[in-house]
């Protein structure tokens, strides 16, 4: 059997025309050790990747950085002002408010929209009759997309004439006149429920993956031996789908930290800027207050936090056997 | 979160091409309005960008240009609301941008104080009819005494008022309201008709919808919110009377529930339908945006429009739409001129009551284009009297939830706290104020 290494190396046996010339470099080629040639291989195939990662990401990451140590303005020339931006930003109120207000807003949906996940995932994690139909249900929501839901929403939490009101005056739980969007604990309240239904679908498709890749055989064994069904799920179950719910928690947390859809059509940050969060901020500075070298330093803080915020999520969802090997 | 990441990489994508459009600024000299043939019979192509909003009227008036001219094309290019001024901003931090721009009204002074646009004064003060251009737009469009823009079209404020309902109330539908009192009279009377009908109707969340319908009230008794040139500008909040008459009104028609509860989360999206519907008696609104819910037949018969009054009589409107403006690295100047002063032409301002805006030139209103057009002939009617601020903080103070206006619109008509809601307005505009100078 030829391997890689021996097929690489074919043409260069075939042709070897001569030392000199494109021949002479198959023969420098042919010439180099294998783990050399392995290298060299590896590097080529990267290259590409680098290449694009290098333009796309990295150079417009260091550029950001350099924006943001400057004063940028829309239009109009600009001066190097080194962490000016930075030292007022952590002295600005109203950006201290809005990443607060991202915290709140990230603590309150993660964990319903986890268990909300969990919950559907273990519903239709089967194959038995009607689980497409509910996994097509439970997903559709993210499908659909954030934007048109949340226009969607807007008119249904109209007084009056709105849905929400409607249903819930009913059952006696709110007013036909509420005010849900111009009310800080009712928008939020209404946001924060709106999202865990919005984003529990995904949630639910990356654990119903990991759970589907757990072997049936350990369930069996585990019957044999008297178990019970939340046994099964906490010994069994969670324990192997460290790694699937240590993505979906990171998915999760980085998508709020990086809300702006929902509060940009529903409130509009408001009432006030009480419910403004982050990205809203940084979108406001840039594009309202045309304060770019100042915006970007907002949304450095955030990628860096970002990045904090998720290397300790890996951390300690960190698969601990695979870690030990 | 596709569409959050999505959103965000949007923005870092913006701020990164402006960052790069920066990095390749040509920094070109200016070009001059100098030559004689400056204008006139230019060849070539005329890069054309204009908003979104004004897509009808700006694919209509490049349709019949390049049908009349030859030599001359004119291409258009539609901007999208909120993209506008970042992507006119990068296309000339690029050295790129086109010839002329159809931008909002008050978005000029971000452009004209630092040198983006060519100064038209010597051609303008050439036209027949500039002392007839609408002095709101030209306000905007002056920077230190020289005019770096034209009017281009009109979006102005004006009262609608449901005459069927007027009738239903025993009101004379050919007596309009002139003054506060009698609006929230007539509003009273409406609002008894009962069966769901309201006497009034406000975009009570949407910042821009109240700025756009409130402030010509006070100006029409003849006060701003602002005082003193762009680069020292005051505010005049406390103890500005008919700005408190104002928002005295509002509150009237909130506390006595002369509009619908959903007014209070009317953010802009819905604003006007329920008017449409037939179910309001009068309602401050734009004359284009009601000839866009209603049916052609509906108007002067059904609805009707009469000037903005202040609290005890005059008029006036918000000098919205757009200018004209010319980017100083324009390639063809000359052709955007010709193309400028072509579309201020009597002839193609009669087409634009039809294509739901108001022309720019107030001696365009002639006997024939009120019998014609008369609805828009009110509102032309009060852009003689209208008035746009000008600053370089409009969005800030008057377009923003978090901004002063709505924070002292919320105070004073929703919690009714006036004093309160003046003390907010004074302080949260002094503060922008002295921002946009330092």
């Amino acid at each position: 059997m030829i391997g890689p290494d021996q097929a690489l190396a074919r043409p260069a046996t075939a042709a070897q025309p001569g030392p000199r010339g494109a021949g002479g470099r198959r023969l420098r080629w042919w010439r180099l050790s294998m783990s050399r040639r392995r290298t060299l291989t590896g590097m080529g195939l990267v290259a590409p990747s680098f290449v694009m990662v290098a333009v796309f990401v990295l150079f417009p990451l260091g550029f950001a950085v350099y924006i943001s140590l400057t004063n940028w303005p829309l239009i109009g020339p600009y001066h190097f002002i080194g962490g000016q931006n930075y030292s007022l930003l952590i002295h600005d109120p109203q950006f201290i408010h809005s990443v607060l207000f991202t915290l709140l807003y990230t603590g309150i949906v993660t964990v319903p929209i986890f268990v909300l996940g969990y919950a559907m995932a273990v519903l239709v994690r089967s194959n038995r009759r009607g689980a497409t139909f509910f996994r097509t249900a439970f997903f559709l929501p993210f499908i659909i997309g954030l934007a048109t839901e949340s226009f969607m929403l807007l008119l249904e939490l109209q007084p009056d004439s709105g849905a929400a009101d409607y249903v819930l005056s009913k059952i006696g739980l709110a007013h036909a006149t509420t005010a849900w969007t111009v009310d800080y604990g009712l928008a939020l309240a209404a946001i924060c429920v709106f999202v865990t239904w919005f984003a529990s679908g995904l949630t639910m498709m990356l654990l119903m993956a990991g759970m589907q890749g757990i072997p049936t055989e350990l369930y069996e064994a585990a019957e044999v031996d008297g178990g019970t069904w939340w046994q099964k799920e906490t010994r069994i179950t969670l324990p192997l789908l460290r790694a699937n719910i240590a993505l979906a928690l990171i998915i999760s947390v980085i998508g709020s930290f990086l809300a702006f859809n929902q509060f940009y059509i529903l409130t509009e940050g408001g009432p006030g800027t009480s419910t403004e969060p982050v990205v809203m901020w940084i979108y406001e500075e840039a594009f309202v207050q045309y304060h770019l070298g100042y915006a970007t330093a907002g949304a450095i803080a955030l990628v860096v936090v970002i990045g904090i915020i998720s290397a300790a999520q890996f951390y300690l969802l960190r698969d601990g056997s695979r870690a030990a090997r | 979160m596709k569409l959050l990441s999505g959103r965000i990489f949007t923005g870092v994508a913006a701020v990164l091409l402006l960052a790069a459009a920066g990095c390749s600024s040509s920094g070109s000299s200016s070009p001059t309005t100098a030559s004689a043939s400056f204008g006139v019979n230019a060849t070539g192509t005329v890069q054309f960008w204009a908003r979104t909003v004004s897509k009808t009227l700006a694919q209509k008036l490049v349709s019949e240009f390049n049908a009349s001219h030859s030599n001359l094309k004119v291409k258009l290019t539609l901007t999208s609301i909120n993209d506008d001024v970042t992507s006119l901003a990068t296309s000339i931090r690029a050295g790129d941008p086109p010839d002329v721009v159809g931008l909002n009204d008050i978005d000029m002074p971000t452009f004209t104080r630092n040198g983006s646009f060519m100064n038209l004064t010597s051609e303008i003060n050439k036209l027949p009819y500039k002392s007839a251009l609408s002095p709101g737009h030209v306000g905007l469009a002056t920077y230190n005494g020289q005019l770096y823009g034209v009017p281009y079209w009109a979006d102005l404020s004006v009262l609608w008022y449901n005459k069927t309902l007027f009738k239903q109330a025993g009101l004379n539908p050919d007596d309009p309201p002139t003054t506060y009192a009698q609006i929230l009279s007539d509003a009273q009377a409406i609002n008894k008709l009962g069966h769901g009908i309201n006497g009034f109707t406000f975009a009570g969340d949407c910042q821009g919808c109240l700025g756009f319908t409130v402030q010509p009230g006070i100006w029409a008794d003849g006060t701003h919110l602002t005082n003193g040139d762009i680069t020292n500008q005051t505010a005049n909040i406390t103890g500005n009377a008919p700005l408190q008459s104002a928002l005295t009104l509002y509150r009237n028609m909130w506390a006595q529930n002369l509009v619908p509860n959903n007014d209070r989360t009317d953010n802009g999206t819905t604003w006007g339908q329920d008017f449409a519907a037939g179910k309001i008696g009068i309602m401050p609104g734009g004359y284009g945006q009601l000839v866009d819910l209603v049916k052609p037949s509906q108007l002067g018969t059904e609805f009707m429009d009469t000037p903005l009054p202040g609290a005890n009589g005059g008029y006036s409107t918000f000098d919205g739409g757009d200018d004209f403006a010319i980017p100083t690295a324009a390639k063809n100047p000359s052709g955007a001129w010709e193309f400028i002063q072509w579309v201020m032409q009597t002839q193609q301002q009669d087409q634009y009551p039809a294509l739901g805006a108001t022309p720019i030139r107030t001696d365009v209103l002639t006997p024939s284009f009120s019998a014609t057009n008369p609805e828009d002939a009110v509102a032309l009617k009060a852009l003689a009297k209208g008035y746009a601020p000008v600053t370089l903080v409009y969005d800030q103070m008057f377009n923003q939830a978090g901004g002063p206006w709505f924070q002292m619109f919320t105070t004073a008509v929703y919690d009714g706290n006036m004093s309160l809601a003046l003390q907010q307005g004074q302080s949260g505009l002094t503060r922008l104020l002295q921002q946009a100078a330092s």
